[in-house]
């Protein structure tokens, strides 16, 4: 059966005819094969214009539709839909652009008409090899996952909770609130923390649509957007989270002395425990590792703690072979149970959102600040908790020896904005040394406090007025130094000597009891397993790698999965909150119950009954959309993910691979065509 | 020779290049009218097939041009065209095709200049070479 | 009932696909039971005359292998397609070229420049080059005109069934004269043998890995070859995925990569160029000067890729070039 097109010339007003001979295109273009009219137009984008090509579409009932007008970056999708109000299939048409690639650009009209006709020709051509395609949708599940309870999952968890959507928020540790748990006041505004956090987390608690997966990781993740399976394991805390009060009598008994790395090892803990007084939700965790009913059976931790002087001999002797019952005998609430196991959940999720943050890049890389070796050497997160009344000095300024220091050094930019170690800013650290040296003075005026930096980073509406106030204070002095990785700090005798060289080239010495080191932040240590996992590249530096720096900062190449906080890159609270809202945003606009999931139309399919699975095309898939059918042995296109691009239709080597509306016949079609 | 006008097929990405040249016509630039311009999603649908088949069906030279590394709307399609560009112009030197014929140039949406520089740059590269011959036969 | 009429003919062949009958062992007892040769220069005295002296369509079917590089090859098809039902293009030469089929890299006049002029074993003081007529003495003598392009058997007569590889396997050619003979034939034009690549069928599939990716090309004599993984991860040029199926893998079997005689699957036009695309696409390389590195690195693309289909190919030969 023939295949009968309808061209529509427009003149796009004077724009076209003016350099093309519009009479010489409407002959040609009746002269060609399968064309059963030509009708001219003098704009047809316009009312009139589109009302007239639906009406005639109707009237004449072509098989196919050439437009032969503007580019059809400008009004493809504008005659798409009048094809579709005309009842014919919008895919079913094809666009000559004449006006911005031939009428604007060619200033001989004979050539202007040629190239013109030559482009007709090949359109005529080619929509005869076109075939109607249907939009397709898919079911979705709008619920999601977050993965990461600090400031910015946080954010996107209670978002999408008051959305309605059911939230399941998985956090690695025993408490809520990440980093800044740690944290006692946090700038500009020096406000308190936990006071800060403490609504927000008491949402998290309490919102009927989260699922708090506390102690848990993300073990794998199958499907795609609208459709994850996620499977989590959720280790064993040993203490029911109903029935505990925290009222603490529990650990109270517990024989055990070990050191906590909430406190980043500068205080203890017990083998059950809760991090930090106030640490949310106030329930204690029993740790496998060091508790004698446990791995901690094994003297090994115990044989620590008394090296470590923290129990006597006598102690450490009591300690094998126990049958240690002494915190749940402690519990009036039945509480703990020591039968509890590691669990596998699996649940379904539209969208995934990972909000793993931060950690410290390692100074004891670089021996010149003598972290690791010299005692009284710190970084900032540590200096954070000594700070914090919940802290191993409960707050109050002292060095190891319990001593008020005299004076406390701050050095900027550790291993940050250098080629050879990370080399972009952390765009926090100049505002917490200002908040260090803030609180040092709150605490002891008399504190002399030497700020050592290369250059201010206090971007925002409130960070300059900060630094500016402090730069007044009398016992702060501030060294400019041109290079920080030349800071070398040297012992002497009980004090520390800091050896710089300033902006003016000047050799200066400063003495300090403590130094606090402000490192780079780099991505949390499971960055990489979870990248793997998510299928989410990881960009510069091993950050999350986002959709587009500047267009799309919080979704990622994989639909469905976004990124927020300071596992997309390094940032202030402010801004994880935002991202975190903004991730939560984009799920609510994306997964909405009870709306399908649009597909795009144009994708790539594979031929099960020819692929030889010879795997070429799996791998070059930038969204991960092949996958292989371990039944069927062949390659399957996931058209929720696919977006067309046509890369693995182009490599296949057997021709299994096709590109909807961009097939080769269709291709070659025009090739030969446009150059006869 | 001067009156050889070049018959020249160029493959260009929807996102970039395509834009690149609407940008060129919007601000009204002339440019030879040889280049008779395919339209792809992506660089990386050019299947090595299309080229051959341009050169096979009369064209003296193919031109691909794409987005910016880097800038490709679907993250990597414009690398894959890199790969097989260079493997695909080396193998036609072998077919006797010279490799100015042939040519990979990445233009932005807002590169109109680049566009026409381009272009006029290609088209009087291949009128210099002539056209391509075709052997007799038999 | 008369036995079908079968003619066997050799174009510009090496005799392979003549040992490839003869490879059919015991079950060519079969076929020769089952038909009556009328034309199998190799074996028997049956003259052209004969085969002109045949009614049109009496031959049931002709198997022409070799491709046609010669008038006098293309004038016997010709005679053979008038005198037969069905006419299969048996072997890689006949199908989509061959080995032959390389020298369309060149051209009559460049090789006969070689061959009668300049090749260094040559005695040839006077010159002589092969004419089509000679006049001697005794009368006029000639000689078939030498093309300057090799073809294949289907760009110079009708063909009806293909039979691919170089030579084709004995299984297949069983299938093949068993299809016929029973009539129960799929529709012109097929070639028989699966229409999926090879890996499909490849014992070393299973040794794949999810990203392909080749950081270096390696040949064969520069590297151990590890006889159970797939040769593309070890960088060694395998032309398996852009091969047709069919051929149980008696190459890779035995330790070599496949250099693609079987030609491509019928959704493809241009064996080699598809193969370089497949190729290409998993170079492991971003930056333009990394990836010419890679690509300089094979001495030969064309010669590897359209080591058996260059006449099949898109462009079929090389354009034009000067002495």
């Amino acid at each position: 059966m023939k295949v009968r097109v309808g061209v529509y010339i427009c003149s796009c007003g004077t724009n076209i005819s003016d350099n093309i001979e519009i009479d010489q295109l409407v002959q040609f273009s009746s002269s060609l094969e399968n064309v059963g009219y030509v009708k001219l137009n003098s704009l047809l984008c316009s009312e009139d214009g589109k009302n007239y090509l639906a009406e005639d579409i109707i009237k004449e009932k072509p098989d196919r539709v050439v437009i032969v007008a503007c580019t059809p970056k400008e009004h493809e999708k504008t005659f798409r839909n009048v094809l579709q109000r005309a009842g014919l299939n919008p895919y079913l048409f094809q666009m000559v652009n004449i006006r911005e690639q031939v009428a604007w650009v060619t200033d001989d009209k004979n050539k202007a008409t040629e190239k013109a006709k030559s482009y007709i020709r090949a359109a005529v051509k080619r929509v005869t090899l076109h075939e109607p395609l249907e939009k397709k949708e898919i079911d979705c599940n709008p619920d999601a996952l977050v993965i990461g309870a600090g400031p910015a999952g946080m954010e996107a968890a209670h978002m999408l909770a008051k959305a309605g959507r059911k939230v399941y928020l998985v956090e690695k540790n025993s408490f809520i609130g990440g980093r800044v748990a740690r944290y006692e006041d946090v700038f500009p505004k020096m406000e308190c923390a936990s006071c800060m956090l403490e609504p927000k987390m008491d949402e998290i608690l309490h919102d009927e649509n989260i699922e708090l997966l506390l102690n848990s990781e993300i073990q794998e993740v199958l499907g795609f957007l609208g459709n994850f399976v996620v499977r989590i394991n959720k280790k064993a805390g040993f203490v029911d989270n109903e029935k505990c009060i925290g009222c603490g009598a529990c650990y109270e008994q517990c024989p055990v002395k070990v050191k906590n790395e909430f406190d980043y090892n500068l205080s203890d803990r017990k083998a059950i425990y809760v991090p930090y007084t106030g640490a949310l939700p106030n329930v204690p965790v029993i740790d496998k590792k060091t508790c004698l009913r446990f791995e901690g059976q094994n003297t090994g931790p115990q044989k620590e703690a008394f090296e470590a002087g923290l129990i006597t001999r006598e102690e450490y002797e009591r300690f094998k072979n126990q049958d240690c019952k002494l915190c749940k005998e402690a519990c009036m609430f039945d509480a703990i149970n020591y039968e509890d196991t590691d669990e596998i959940l699996e649940r379904n999720v539209g969208g995934i959102i990972a909000a793993t943050g931060f950690e410290l890049f390692d100074p004891s890389v670089l021996p010149q600040y003598g972290y690791g070796k010299i005692p009284e050497v710190y970084t900032s997160l540590e200096f954070e908790r000594i700070l914090a009344q919940t802290g191993p000095t409960g707050g109050k300024l002292l060095t190891k020896n319990a001593k008020e220091p005299e004076s406390v050094a701050i050095i900027h930019c550790i291993g940050s904005r250098d080629k050879d170690y990370k080399d972009y800013c952390s765009s926090v650290c100049c505002l917490y040394a200002l908040k260090f040296a803030h609180m040092i003075e709150k605490h002891s005026p008399e504190v002399k406090v030497y700020d050592i930096y290369a250059d201010w980073c206090v971007p925002g509406k409130d960070n300059q007025a900060f630094l500016d106030s402090i730069k007044e204070w009398k016992n702060i002095e501030f060294i400019h130094t041109t290079l920080p990785m030349n800071v070398v700090s040297k012992m002497k005798g009980e004090k520390i000597d800091l050896h710089c060289i300033d902006i003016s080239e000047k050799k200066r010495k400063v003495s300090a009891d403590m130094v606090v080191l402000c490192p780079a932040m780099i991505p949390g240590k499971d960055t990489a397993k979870l990248s793997e996992l998510l299928l989410i590249p990881q960009g510069r530096e091993g950050f999350f790698a986002e959709g587009h720096t500047k267009l799309a900062p919080v979704s990622t190449n994989i639909e469905g999965v976004f990124i927020a906080g300071c596992a997309q890159g390094p940032k202030d609270i402010q801004n994880s909150v935002a991202q975190g809202a903004a991730a939560a945003g984009q799920a609510l606009s994306i997964l909405v119950p009870g709306r399908k999931l649009e597909l795009d139309v144009m994708t790539a399919e594979i031929d099960e009954k020819v692929c030889a699975e010879c795997m070429i095309c799996v791998g070059l898939c930038p969204y991960k959309a092949i996958v292989i059918d371990k039944e069927k042995r062949v390659a399957v296109v996931n058209t929720v993910l696919c977006k067309g691009c046509g890369t693995c239709v182009a490599a296949c080597p057997s021709g299994s691979a096709k590109s909807w509306h961009f097939t080769t016949e269709q291709i070659f079609a025009e090739i030969e065509e446009v150059l006869k | 020779m001067s009156d050889f006008e070049p018959r020249i097929v160029g493959f260009l990405c929807n996102w970039c290049s395509y834009a690149g040249a609407d940008a060129a016509g919007s601000a009204r630039k002339t440019y030879p009218p040889n280049v008779r311009v395919i339209r792809v999603m992506c660089t990386g649908r050019i299947d090595p097939q299309f080229v051959i088949k341009a050169f096979q069906a009369g064209a003296d030279g193919v031109m691909i041009l794409g987005c910016h590394p880097g800038d490709c709307h679907y993250k990597e399609g414009n690398y894959k065209a890199l790969r097989r560009f260079h493997l695909l112009r080396k193998m036609l030197t072998q077919f006797g095709i010279e490799e100015e014929r042939f040519r990979l140039d990445w233009v932005s949406a807002s590169e109109a200049d680049k566009f026409v520089e381009t272009i006029s740059d290609m088209v009087q590269k291949v009128k210099v070479l002539g056209p391509l011959k075709r052997e007799i036969a038999a | 009932m008369a036995k079908p009429k079968v003619a066997f003919y050799w174009c510009a062949s090496c005799g392979g696909c003549e040992e490839a009958v003869v490879d059919l062992a015991e079950n060519i007892l079969k076929v020769v039971e089952a038909v009556e040769f009328v034309l199998w220069p190799v074996a028997m005295d049956f003259k052209i005359k004969d085969v002109e002296a045949l009614q049109d369509g009496e031959i049931a079917v002709s198997f022409i292998n070799g491709s046609i590089r010669t008038r006098e090859q293309e004038h016997i098809a010709k005679l053979l397609r008038k005198k037969s039902g069905l006419v299969v293009a048996f072997g890689a030469c006949a199908h989509i070229g061959g080995t032959p089929g390389l020298a369309n890299f060149s051209n009559r006049e460049i090789i006969f420049d070689y061959v009668y002029q300049k090749s260094p074993s040559l005695d040839n003081p006077n010159k002589i080059f092969p004419q089509e007529k000679t006049t001697v003495k005794e009368g006029e003598l000639t000689l078939p005109k030498f093309y300057n392009t090799v073809f294949t058997l289907d760009q110079v007569i009708d063909v009806d069934y293909y039979l691919p590889g170089c030579a084709p396997p004995p299984d297949l050619i069983m299938n093949a004269v068993e299809a016929i003979l029973t009539g129960n034939l799929p529709p012109k034009g097929t070639v028989l043998a699966p229409d999926k690549s090879l890996c499909d069928t490849c014992k070393r599939k299973i040794t794949k890995p999810e990203k392909a990716v080749i950081k270096q090309f390696r040949r064969v004599h520069e590297v151990l070859l590890d006889p159970e993984k797939c040769f593309l991860d070890q960088g060694i040029i395998c032309l398996g995925p852009a091969t047709r199926d069919g051929c149980g893998e008696r190459c890779i079997n035995a330790n070599m990569p496949c250099r693609g005689c079987f030609g491509s699957t019928s959704r493809v036009e241009d064996q080699g160029a598809k193969f370089l695309s497949a190729l290409a696409s998993i170079i492991d390389a971003d930056s333009e000067e990394e990836i010419k590195k890679i690509t300089d690195s094979i001495a030969d693309p064309a010669g590897i890729f359209y080591f058996y289909s260059l006449p099949a190919s898109m462009l079929r030969r090389k354009f034009r070039t000067e002495l």
